[in-house]
């Protein structure tokens, strides 16, 4: 059975287009998806998220259980800090990618993909055997809402959430009145916040985040746009870009992954190896030469030679081009500003190699 | 007479429009339209081929995903719209007068429109 947020009845009565989306049955978009893009770039745009999954980790042994299941060291996590970490596997590939929170002594919260949560369960319960450490899957509690554009901070702020909040930070606070958990993180490349609400109060805090975003021309955004948005900041889609049979290495992920880490997880002496001595196939950015769109699944060659596949590829609103995520052989010569060539409908066109992300972050959070 | 009123629909989406003279310009229907969402490109054939009846003879593609556009009758290009391959967005304001794809001479036979619906009919097949 479909699932269905608790804001579910508002996408319908908003006119959405509705699809399934992981077992949800989520907006894909308002009215256009390019107007929604647009609108987050631009001004401020609000997405209902709740499909996501939201698990607490807690006891005497969750800080050892997290840093075995992820390459990122936990134990250098403070209060009310977040961190960009993967799921891997013995293989080091990712078994899901997500964020993971310190909300307290021993209190951590793991915001993951609504696609994987029961496989993120399954693995996280099967690592957790012999040690002293809660696993509670509080996804059907909780409602995600993100506010993301360069208008997300005043609009927040007007609505009495004191924005002096560092970029990958998270803290009890108040909008409109409303208890909730706020965090300074997002998936559009743009400075927002992600407001995490019991559920019962997600329909007057989805009302009152588009009453006072009015004069900021704010407006409920898709999943559509959402995608579209996160492409052009070359953020990751678990199931496109990554996989259980990619490593955060091939993946480009590198910049997220410690190399002093002494804690010992699931799949280090793969991660370690490939830092050290390289990978056999790498991500790359594509921009496309012509007006042909690339999409998931099509073939990319180089002088005549398939080298590659593409993993996310669409239209980009901000370059008015066509972008794309690849995996490449990592071969020196493949670099950025080379030119390969993608197979769409039996025949190839140019792209070239150019580097990531497509659009860059124009509003970086530097408040100290 | 309103368009949708001279027209006739496939079950693919496409529709026919008899032309005075004996030609046919084929394009997508409204709804077709409407459920793609944003139209971003469009790949049309040139000018002089022929197709038959289903094959696929253009490329459509919202921000989404590509489609396929299929023949609704068999016919050789005569006309390509090449205004719409330049802004696709045309297709989502109005796939008739101005977002029309192509316009053919018929090769195939009159039986070849008997699965071919009008409007009124087709809109109800949808609900």
């Amino acid at each position: 059975m479909t699932k269905e947020t608790f804001l579910h009845d508002k996408h319908i009565a908003l006119g959405a287009k509705m699809v399934d989306f992981a077992g949800w049955h989520m907006p894909v978009q308002y009215t256009s998806i390019i107007e929604e893009h647009k609108t987050v770039r631009e001004n401020v745009g609000l997405f209902d998220v709740s499909h996501m999954g939201e698990v607490f980790v807690s006891g005497k042994d969750s800080l050892e259980f997290l840093n075995k299941i992820v390459p990122q060291d936990i134990s250098k996590l403070t209060y009310e800090k977040a961190v960009y970490c993967q799921l891997t596997n013995k293989k080091g590939a990712l078994v899901d990618d997500l964020i993971i929170y310190k909300l307290g002594l021993l209190e951590y919260m793991i915001i993951c993909n609504a696609a994987r949560i029961d496989e993120d369960l399954n693995w996280m319960v099967r690592n957790s055997k012999g040690l002293d450490v809660k696993i509670d899957n509080q996804s059907h509690n909780y409602s995600l809402l993100a506010i993301q554009g360069p208008k997300a901070a005043e609009l927040l702020q007007n609505m009495g959430l004191n924005t002096n909040q560092n970029s990958f930070t998270i803290r009890p606070a108040k909008v409109a009145g409303i208890k909730l958990l706020a965090s300074r993180t997002g998936y559009t490349g743009e400075d927002g916040f992600e407001l995490l609400v019991e559920n019962e109060y997600s329909e007057e805090l989805f009302d009152k985040i588009l009453e006072y975003g009015k004069p900021f021309g704010i407006k409920p955004i898709g999943l559509g746009a959402r995608d579209t948005l996160r492409l052009e900041a070359a953020l990751h889609l678990y199931g496109n870009d990554l996989d259980e049979n990619t490593t955060p290495i091939e993946a480009g992920l590198s910049w997220s992954v410690p190399k002093d880490k002494t804690a010992d997880y699931n799949g280090k002496e793969v991660i370690m190896s490939q830092i050290k001595n390289g990978v056999v196939k790498k991500l790359v950015g594509l921009q496309m030469l012509d007006k042909n769109i690339a999409r998931h699944g099509y073939d990319v060659y180089y002088k005549g030679e398939k080298i590659g596949i593409i993993t996310s590829g669409g239209i980009s609103p901000i370059l008015n081009s066509n972008i794309a995520l690849a995996y490449v052989k990592n071969i020196e010569e493949i670099c950025t500003d080379s030119i390969v060539q993608v197979m769409i409908r039996e025949k190839l066109h140019d792209a070239k190699i150019v580097k990531r992300p497509f659009v860059t972050k124009r509003n970086i959070v530097k408040t100290k | 007479m309103s368009i949708t009123e001279k027209i006739l629909c496939s079950k693919t989406h496409e529709y026919i429009l008899e032309n005075s003279d004996k030609t046919y310009t084929i394009g997508l229907t409204d709804y077709a339209v409407d459920q793609l969402g944003d139209i971003v490109f469009l790949e049309l054939p040139e000018a002089d081929t022929e197709y038959k009846k289903g094959e696929t003879f253009a490329t459509i593609e919202s921000v989404k995903a590509a489609s396929e556009i299929y023949m609704p009758i068999s016919g050789k290009i005569i006309e390509v719209n090449n205004e719409i391959a330049d802004s696709p967005e045309i297709l989502n304001e109005d796939s008739y007068e101005k977002g029309w794809l192509v316009k053919v001479e018929m090769t195939g036979n009159e039986t070849e429109l008997s699965d071919l619906m009008e409007y009124e009919d087709y809109k109800e097949e949808l609900e």
